[in-house]
């Protein structure tokens, strides 16, 4: 048997290949468990939300409760209204963050002058200590110059968190540009602005998509920087997530899963929208001439 | 159409010295060549005429302009990229109009541009390529919508940086002729980079050989040739390179390989009895003789056919020499042969370490001819 002549592309049995599938499956059901939890959590009704685990009779009120004036009464928070200000606060961040982030990117892949390197960590730094060291003095800043809740001064504070992330990204597609793409426009009687706009930008818009998709799910996740510097105004769905759980009172793990489910869409619709982007700026290269 | 002069250009990228103070003036309508190996600072030399290099010293004047602070958009030259640079959002039409529509290089309306793509691709033979973006394009097609882009807007000057060098063999011959032919490359100052010698002979009214950011020499192709100032230019040129022996000066004659043959010292040098010098004799330059008559004898130790020609490895007393033999004569490996070599192709170099000057006096090109 062992012996045995193969058809063309068939593959001998092997343990070891069989063990790594095994283990894939397992490590594919460990990681979407969670996901998985939380489906079946927000189709619980409120009696067997903590009785039951698998079993229990299905239904989809939740979904309507959290969007509903019943909601909004029983956490204080119009649940609509955060999602909408999640989309104009993280929509701005990315923005702000793509207009002032590609040029600087462009620069930072483009030309080396003194301390260039050192503003790109400096930029990164932001990243590296948590937020919650920087959070009060920000908070005591906020109220005094009348930021605090308000849709300016979260934006202010997300592109904090997207600029980084922007600028990284798309430094190292201009990098990968070859210069001579942009010095041919130049030959050809453009300005470099023209230049830039004309031949470097459109190259590099899968990168733009990408950045600005990783981006904004990292602003829309963002739970630190509402909570202590916004409220009812300025307050972001992931912080009007957390207000089911009833702070002290009947705490609903039904209706902030299904919270949390609809908080996942928007990212996930956007991602999806830009997916041909997307596969094209992950396997940017190709592009080259 | 304008001249160029260079003067003392400087570029120095971290701790290389790119350019290192070179010189040239390059008159209206020339066609001159910057020929050196890869590294020498040509690519350099040609984006600083461009403007897309900020120079560390000395000037660019282009028509009696001094440039060397000036954008490029203002200057006027069309270059061809190495890696052709043709934008890959673009299909090769827009590519085409893309020097036209910029509003630097004249003013167009649309039915003007379309007639002066129409033109250029025609010439180039590229006309059912319009269609096409970039990628869709083969290397020797890609290279001639390169070419296009150059030529079909006016310049002051064409920049050409090794525009053959990723095409096969063949199709870079056929590319070469066609350049030579083209009515505008005649009409304007171009500088054209290459690595290739032979694309250098046969399209530059003047060679300038390159090596380490300086000019070695410059000269015709025939003085380039015939004269080459150092034995880097010397081996830089040909294919088979030349041979090169150290001998020793010795009555009017050079004695080579253990003193058991020599050569006349060429008309014209000066050099005193027991010097140590350099022959050199290129591949083609040698002939093979009947052997009773020839001063040089050896023997065939490796004959590869090269289809019209052999090349030969000949060992004269323990030296080994290249000939370019015509496929006829027939010496095959272990035969005894006789070499010939005119008096006036000996070269003769200084002797020592690395590459040395020439000795040969400067009228020899005449005494040759």
């Amino acid at each position: 048997m062992a012996n045995q002549e193969l058809l063309p592309g068939q593959k001998r049995f092997s343990i070891g290949a069989a063990a790594a599938d095994v283990g894939l499956v397992f490590w594919f059901i460990f990681s979407l468990f969670p996901i998985a939890w939380m489906l079946l959590l927000a189709l619980k009704n409120d009696q067997q939300q903590t009785t039951t685990y698998f079993q229990f009779s299905p239904t989809w009120s939740n979904f309507a409760t959290v969007v509903s004036d019943k909601g909004t009464q029983m956490t204080s928070v119009d649940f609509k209204a955060s999602l909408i200000t999640s989309l104009i606060n993280c929509g701005g961040a990315v923005i702000v963050s793509l207009v002032i982030g590609i040029p600087a990117a462009y620069a930072a892949g483009r030309w080396r002058y003194r301390g260039s390197e050192d503003l790109m960590f400096q930029m990164l730094s932001f990243r590296f200590a948590p937020e919650l060291m920087v959070i009060v003095p920000l908070f005591v800043i906020y109220n005094q110059i009348g930021l605090f809740d308000t849709k300016v001064g979260m934006i202010w504070v997300l592109q904090l968190v997207t600029m980084p992330l922007v600028v990284w990204i798309l430094r190292s597609y201009f990098q990968d540009l070859p210069e001579d793409l942009e010095q041919a426009a130049l030959l050809d009687g453009y300005t470099r602005k023209r230049a830039f706009l004309m031949v470097a930008l459109p190259i590099v818009r899968p990168g733009i998509a990408a950045a600005a998709l990783l981006a904004f799910i990292f602003a829309w996740n963002n739970y630190v920087f509402p909570l202590i510097l916004a409220d009812t105004n300025a307050g972001t769905v992931t912080v009007a997530i957390t207000k089911f759980l009833g702070g002290g009172g009947q705490a609903y793990y039904n209706l902030t899963a299904a919270a949390a489910i609809i908080a996942a869409l928007p990212p996930l619709i956007l991602a999806l929208t830009i997916q041909r982007y997307l596969v094209r700026g992950l396997s940017f290269g190709a592009v080259k001439a | 159409m304008a001249t160029v002069t260079i003067a003392d250009l400087r570029k120095t990228f971290g701790k290389t010295k790119a350019v290192d103070g070179i010189s040239v003036d390059i008159a209206n309508g020339e066609f001159f060549v910057i020929l050196g190996p890869s590294g020498a600072g040509k690519t350099t030399t040609l984006k600083s005429v461009a403007g897309l290099v900020d120079v560390d010293g000395g000037t660019v004047t282009i028509g009696g302009n001094d440039v060397t602070r000036v954008e490029p958009y203002h200057r006027n030259v069309a270059m061809a990229f190495e890696s052709y640079a043709l934008y890959p959002q673009k299909t090769v039409s827009d590519n085409l109009a893309s020097p036209l529509k910029s509003g630097r290089t004249g003013k167009y309306t649309e039915s003007q541009r379309t007639e002066r793509i129409d033109q250029v691709t025609t010439t180039l033979g590229i006309n059912h390529l319009l269609k096409r973006f970039p990628r869709e394009l083969s290397n020797g097609q890609r290279q001639r919508v390169a070419l296009g882009r150059v030529l079909v807007r006016p310049a002051d000057i064409y920049l050409l940086d090794e525009p053959l060098s990723h095409l096969d063999a063949k199709l870079r011959a056929a590319m070469r002729a066609e350049l030579k032919q083209l009515g505008a490359m005649s009409n304007t100052t171009t500088l054209y980079v290459t690595h290739d010698y032979q694309e250098a002979l046969a399209l530059g009214d003047r060679i300038a050989v390159m090596r380490e950011g300086r000019l070695v020499q410059i000269g015709t192709p025939e003085e380039i040739w015939r004269r080459p100032a150092d034995t880097f230019v010397a081996r830089a040129l040909g294919q088979p390179e030349i041979n090169l022996l150290d001998g020793v000066v010795d009555d009017g004659r050079i004695r080579l390989g253990n003193g058991s043959f020599d050569l006349p010292v060429p008309a014209g040098v000066r050099c005193d009895r027991a010097d140590r010098v350099r022959v050199g004799l290129r591949p083609c330059d040698i002939h093979v003789a009947d052997q009773a008559s020839a001063a040089v004898r050896g023997r065939v130790v490796l004959a590869e056919r090269l289809g019209r020609n052999v090349e030969l490895t000949v060992d004269v007393a323990g030296a080994q020499l290249i000939v370019l033999a015509s496929g006829r004569e027939g010496a095959g490996e272990g035969a005894h042969v006789g070499l010939a070599v005119a008096d006036s192709d000996i070269h003769l170099f200084a002797a020592g370490e690395g590459d040395t000057v020439r000795l040969n006096a400067d009228d020899s090109l005449e005494v040759a001819q």
